[in-house]
């Protein structure tokens, strides 16, 4: 448990300095509120139209991609770590987990789901 | 009270009450923002249970990926297609019922399972578990065989999810 | 500790299946989308290949992978019917999905995942293989229910399949988790030898046993898990449909049979009454609301989750090791004859149906029999076998399966079996009676497979009829490897 309170900790601080950044704001500053000031604040130029628009599919099916290889990290993590003790039958065995992952990379890749088209 | 109990009632609060937004806010982004802390506050709980590298993968898979298909599947939403119905349908009550009986059957189930009173030990002086997971994937005497069948079921999921992901007025189905 | 060739001798079939799928996955990338037949051909080639190495090895026992799975005559058996199955759905698939629209060469790919599941399914003895095949099996299945997409009866047929199986799926793995949580062990000979040692928690091993009942019974659709069964019969492509029927069961079978019979006989006294209740009800409530049924999908729907209930009658006496062996062989007979009457069935109903789900109507099949005497003469042999019919599989399936149950000392269910085999013959029979006494004008395609597939399966049904002692007898040495 020792080591994971270091993880603990930063998650605290880091939660106390924006809260506290904000809130010894809210609490000195003056407040003379406007409706120029009270607008939402946006960046250069104005939006046209719908904040909330739908987005390619193209984004879900990336995610979708990302999401299967991502799985494949972590049982390949393990593995990685104890490689060096395992000998060439846990290499062999590894190589083929990543072979037949590879053909789900080479299927998608060549249906076109990989381009931002 | 320990301050292990303390963190865990913390943590699990948390994570139910996150839960509960998850289901009923109206607002699907805030509902995908909810998932990730009630996700988050999962991967807590596995710390304490010292099982470090399920945490980690908690917050890689979970939340680096699953929660981020999420997000990017309420992108695909435009605002005038949320739900206004009602969040309720007229069987509440049942789903209430059945919720609490099966907590209450669980609770019985598991109190006379003597894992149910153990606290998790540490562990020895030396043991790295990551090592000893990798060992028990791939030596032959442990789980090869998932291991192995979990990458053909990982493909068969990608190419099922691309087929059914793909959106076929896109024209690039030539190929 | 290494493997040896003996491992890899259990898992032969398995492994070389999906060996194949995953070489088909690539060398598809390559075939031009107007050539997707020569997909098809490999992928039947694969099974044809896998079938013959699976039929080389019968008689063979011996467990391999540190006791994660098992060859032996059940799972050689199941093998063999799986494989067949899934040559008989690509067989339907070929012309269908050309007619429809749809023909994609991930279908055959996906197709060979899901049976490489079902394989592992049926030769697994730890709970994590049987875990993990079910998902191989399913996920596949989940895509090819969705298949048809954009169609939306289709897409909602898939999503409902999908959402109910993951749920089921859900107590599969709670179940297991249980279990392991009793036990100590996820290995079937394990938790039996942890079953017979008096700290083991014996009402946690009941629930987890419970739980992958449940999760089971969804899969092979037995009541009351059965509502999503006649959505998605009706809403996923008519070949998928017929393969999702066969192979889904059988493979769901298999398991629940190895698992039980191997894992869990300490606890058949509660078992036998949950087993003996849930095949009642099965076969009541599926005929029965058959009867009412118009669309044809919809009604083999129903007829698909009454015949979960005649199968699970084999389930019913597994823990009285006198009777354990013959029931399970009768259970396997009658898989045959389903599997084939089955595939039969939906052969007839490709043969009529046309784009845009037209011709699916019972009323369709009007005038059939004086415009393609040989089409209606075919589904008229394999409604007799639904109904359980002299001279087909379906009579002898049913003796057998009824004989088993008298044996094991459940009468009763017996009964109920007999009853609502009589209800059934009401609406199979109207099926024969539209189509020969009604005038129609029913519009067919001609497809050499289909034609080839449905003629097979009528042969087949009607000859093993007559010689059913061959098949039975290799059914009866199907046994289980035991523990």
């Amino acid at each position: 448990m020792n080591p994971w309170i270091f993880v603990g900790l930063f998650f605290v601080v880091g939660l106390l300095i924006p809260v506290g950044a904000i809130g010894i704001a809210w609490l000195l500053g003056p407040k003379k509120p406007n409706p120029i000031k009270q607008s939402v604040y946006e960046c250069g130029i104005e939006t046209v139209g719908e904040s909330w628009v739908q987005f390619k599919a193209q984004y879900y099916i990336f995610a979708l991609v990302f999401l299967v290889f991502d799985v494949e990290t972590v049982f390949l993590f393990p593995w990685a770590v104890k490689l060096g003790a395992l000998g060439l039958f846990a290499v062999i065995e590894g190589i083929i987990f990543i072979l037949i992952l590879v053909a789900g990379l080479v299927y998608t890749w060549r249906k076109g789901m990989l381009e931002w088209a | 009270m320990t301050g292990e109990q303390i963190v865990f009632l913390v943590v699990a609060f948390v994570t139910l009450f996150a839960g509960l937004m998850v289901v009923t806010t109206r607002n699907l982004v805030h509902a995908a923002l909810w998932l990730v802390a009630a996700l988050f506050g999962v991967a807590v709980t596995y710390v304490i249970l010292h099982a470090n590298f399920l945490a980690v993968v908690q917050v890689v898979v979970y939340i680096g990926a699953i929660a981020i298909l999420f997000i990017f599947a309420v992108m695909l939403t435009r605002r005038d297609m949320r739900d206004q119905g009602p969040q309720m349908n007229k069987n509440w009550w049942f789903g209430a019922v059945l919720a609490v009986l099966t907590f209450g059957g669980l609770y019985f189930l598991l109190q006379g399972w003597e894992g149910m009173t153990k606290t998790a030990t540490s562990y020895p002086v030396g043991f790295d578990a990551i090592s000893e997971l990798g060992n028990a994937l791939v030596s032959p005497a442990g789980y090869v065989l998932p291991f192995e069948v979990a990458s053909v079921l990982l493909v068969a999921a990608l190419v099922g999810a691309v087929y059914v992901a793909f959106n076929p007025r896109n024209g690039n189905s030539g190929k | 500790m290494n493997l040896t060739s003996q491992d890899y001798q259990v898992l032969a079939p398995y492994i070389l299946l999906t060996a194949w799928a995953c070489v088909l996955l690539l060398v598809d990338l390559f075939i031009p989308k107007e050539r997707k037949s020569v997909t098809a051909l490999l992928a039947a080639l694969g099974l044809a290949v896998t079938l013959g190495v699976t039929l080389s090895q019968v008689g063979i026992e011996q467990v391999g992978f540190f006791n994660m799975a098992a060859l032996d005559g059940f799972s050689t058996f199941v093998n063999a019917l799986l494989l067949v199955s899934g040559i008989l759905g690509i067989a339907l698939a070929h012309g269908y999905v050309k007619r429809m629209g749809i023909e994609r060469g991930e279908y055959y790919t996906l197709l060979l995942f899901s049976v490489s599941g079902m394989m592992l399914m049926a030769q697994a003895t730890d709970l994590i293989i049987v875990f993990i095949a079910l998902e191989l099996l399913s996920i596949p299945l989940y895509v090819l229910a969705a298949f048809a997409r954009p169609q939306l009866s289709s897409e909602e047929a898939g999503m409902k399949y999908f959402l109910l199986g993951a749920f089921a799926t859900g107590f599969v793995v709670y179940g297991t988790a249980l279990v392991f949580g009793a036990t100590g062990t996820t290995s079937l000979a394990g938790i039996v030898a942890a079953a017979a040692s008096p700290s083991t928690s014996t009402l946690l091993l009941t629930i987890g046993a419970a739980l992958v009942l449940v999760g089971f019974g969804f899969k092979v659709a037995a009541v009351p898990f059965h509502m999503w069964t006649p959505d998605v019969y009706q809403g996923a492509p008519t070949a998928v449909t017929a393969f999702m029927a066969s192979g889904a069961k059988i493979a769901g079978f298999a398991a629940l049979l190895r698992v039980f019979a191997t894992a869990f006989p300490a606890l058949a006294v509660d078992m036998t009454a949950v087993l003996w209740a849930l095949a009642a009800l099965t076969m009541i409530v599926g005929n029965v609301i058959a009867i009412s049924q118009t669309d044809i999908k919809r009604m083999l729907a129903y007829s698909s989750i009454a015949h979960a209930g005649y199968i699970l009658m084999a389930f019913v006496p597994y823990g009285n090791p006198a009777v354990r062996d013959v029931s399970i062989a009768a259970g396997l007979f009658y898989l045959v004859a389903y599997a084939f009457t089955n595939f039969g069935a939906w052969g007839v109903v490709i043969a009529l149906e046309k784009k845009e789900e037209k011709g699916l109507a019972i009323a369709d099949y009007a005038g059939l029999g004086r415009k393609h005497p040989l089409l209606a003469a075919a589904m008229t042999v394999f409604m007799l076998s639904l109904v359980g019919l002299p001279p087909t599989l379906g009579l002898v399936g049913k003796v057998y399966l009824f004989r088993a149950v008298i044996a094991g000392g459940f009468t009763g269910l017996a009964i109920i079996g007999v009853l609502t085999s009589l209800i059934s013959a009401y609406y199979y029979l109207r099926v024969v009676v539209t189509m020969y006494m009604k005038e129609g004008e029913p519009e067919t395609v001609r497809e050499t497979w289909l034609s080839l597939t449905t003629a097979l399966t009528a042969i087949v049904t009607v000859v093993f009829s007559l010689l059913p002692q061959s098949l039975f007898e290799w059914a009866s040495t199907a046994v289980l490897k035991l523990f």
